[in-house]
């Protein structure tokens, strides 16, 4: 395979972004974007623990991809994953306990993310490990970056913070909508809507349109079944 | 042959790293669950300090056997809600005394005492729990040296829904305890959080949105400051202490 590029590298961090990101085009890994975004410092860790998980597990089984047998990549795939994740969990718990203890379950359920699962088969699996490493640390920018704009609002309309200060005046009344799950659910919806029409490119074809009218009335048929 | 050896080696090599990566964090995680517990401890009496250990060294803790309302020596070591778990240690409550739905109760419970220059009760903080909407909450309750005035209340883990339930955590709400009347004057508790807001100095304002959880927080102070649990003690170390 060709030496990597500088424009590669940067393609493979840059691209998951805005042209690739993992939830508004893949729409992945959206279960944690709902439950982790009500403060920005916890989305903060939670950011970067997805990232290096997602980062290395690519790494890892891009070296490992020679060695492992087809019909059981998806186990081995998992146990990589999960050690990855319950280092991370262990880490957070000794050194960012606060977050750790607001991120309760949602640090253990990066082993379900289905961007750490997709990008481990889409692209660890058939690439070398440095490129696999990019590969992975982009998607988890993409992550982090739909994950940092949805905390940002929820944050600041819903409680009036902005990493724990307050940036709204007192007479402020706080949305607290914005801090129930289904807040994210628009909030991602309405970025989705943004970057599509923006970057037309990512708008989908329409799978199964809706057919012109074909109804006849009943009158008609009734003349058609007497003549 | 290969299908064997590839996942085995691959468990084997992840098995090492995460046991190695658990056992050295092991100390440093103890010492943030000791600390958060103690901060918590130190909120609710009011103090917000940096030093939590020096804070710490100022409180006397004392246990109290449930069962025969006796002051008892425990280990250093002892944690009551630990204890729940051990059959030797805890006794299952009685369905129709559980108010605050604890299933198990533990037999020995600590009480946190600050003292004054003449070796009067200052402050004293106690813990409790009990069933909100969703799952228990902890927390420590705080009494002023008349032992029936709150000082503080803070709740350390729970699982409420945040914006509603969650409020228990809420500054403002927490401030409208400090002040209110726990005992009525046949010495039984009076204390509740009702709906809407409070009229007199035995009421607490209501979470609105949230009434199966403030009437958790309502049975829990029923039941910890109550009979079963920590009253009759408080009034031994009323006499005790307090000449």
């Amino acid at each position: 395979m060709k030496p990597l590029t500088f424009k590669e590298s940067k393609q493979l961090l840059f691209a998951p972004i805005i042209e690739n990101n993992p939830i508004a085009l893949q729409i992945l890994g959206i279960c944690s974007a709902l439950a982790v975004t009500v403060k920005m410092d916890v989305t903060l860790v939670m950011c970067a623990a997805l990232t290096s998980v997602v980062a290395l597990s690519n790494f890892f089984i891009s070296l490992l991809r020679f060695y492992i047998p087809e019909n059981i990549r998806i186990i081995v795939q998992m146990t990589v994953i999960a050690s990855l994740v319950i280092i991370v969990d262990e880490i957070l718990k000794a050194y960012a306990y606060e977050a750790s203890k607001q991120l309760s379950v949602f640090v253990g359920l990066i082993i379900t993310n289905c961007i750490v699962m997709g990008r481990a088969e889409a692209y660890a699996m058939k690439n070398p490990p440095i490129r696999s490493f990019l590969d992975g640390l982009g998607n988890g920018l993409g992550y982090s970056f739909i994950l940092i704009v949805v905390a940002t609002i929820r944050e600041i309309f819903g409680s009036g913070t902005f990493l724990g200060l307050q940036v709204m005046p007192d007479s402020y009344p706080t949305n607290n909508f914005l801090l129930l799950p289904p807040s994210s659910f628009i909030i991602i919806g309405l970025m989705i809507w943004i970057i599509r029409s923006i970057s037309t490119s990512q708008i989908e074809e329409d799978e199964n349109p809706l057919k012109a009218h074909t109804f006849k009335p009943l009158v008609a048929k009734k003349e058609a079944s007497n003549g | 042959m290969k299908n064997l050896f590839i996942p085995l080696l691959a468990c084997i090599a992840c098995a090492v790293v995460v046991s190695f990566t658990a056992v050295s964090v092991r100390s440093m995680q103890d010492l943030n669950l000791e600390n958060d517990k103690k901060s918590k401890i130190l909120l609710a009496a009011g103090i917000n300090s940096e030093n939590i250990d020096e804070e710490f060294e100022k409180i006397e803790i004392i246990y109290v056997d449930f069962k025969s309302n006796k002051l008892v020596e425990m280990d250093e070591k002892y944690d009551h809600i630990k204890a729940t778990l051990k059959s030797d240690l805890s006794t299952v409550v009685p369905k129709e005394k559980d108010i605050a739905i604890l299933k198990r109760m533990e037999n020995v419970g600590p009480m946190y005492l600050w003292f004054d220059k003449g070796n009067n009760i200052e402050k004293v903080v106690l813990p409790i729990r009990g069933y909100g909407l969703w799952g228990t909450l902890y927390g420590y309750i705080s009494l002023a040296s008349d032992l029936n005035t709150i000082n503080g209340i803070e709740f350390y883990e729970h699982k409420e829904t945040p914006g509603l339930g969650a409020e228990v955590e809420n500054e403002e709400w927490k401030n409208i305890w400090k002040g209110k009347i726990l005992y009525n004057k046949d010495g039984g508790v009076e204390l509740k959080v009702v709906k809407g807001s409070s009229s007199n100095i035995y009421e607490i304002d209501g979470l609105s949105g949230a009434t199966l959880t403030s009437n958790g927080v309502s049975n829990m102070i029923q039941y910890w400051l109550g009979p079963e649990a920590y009253g009759p003690a408080l009034k031994i170390v009323k006499e005790t202490f307090n000449s």
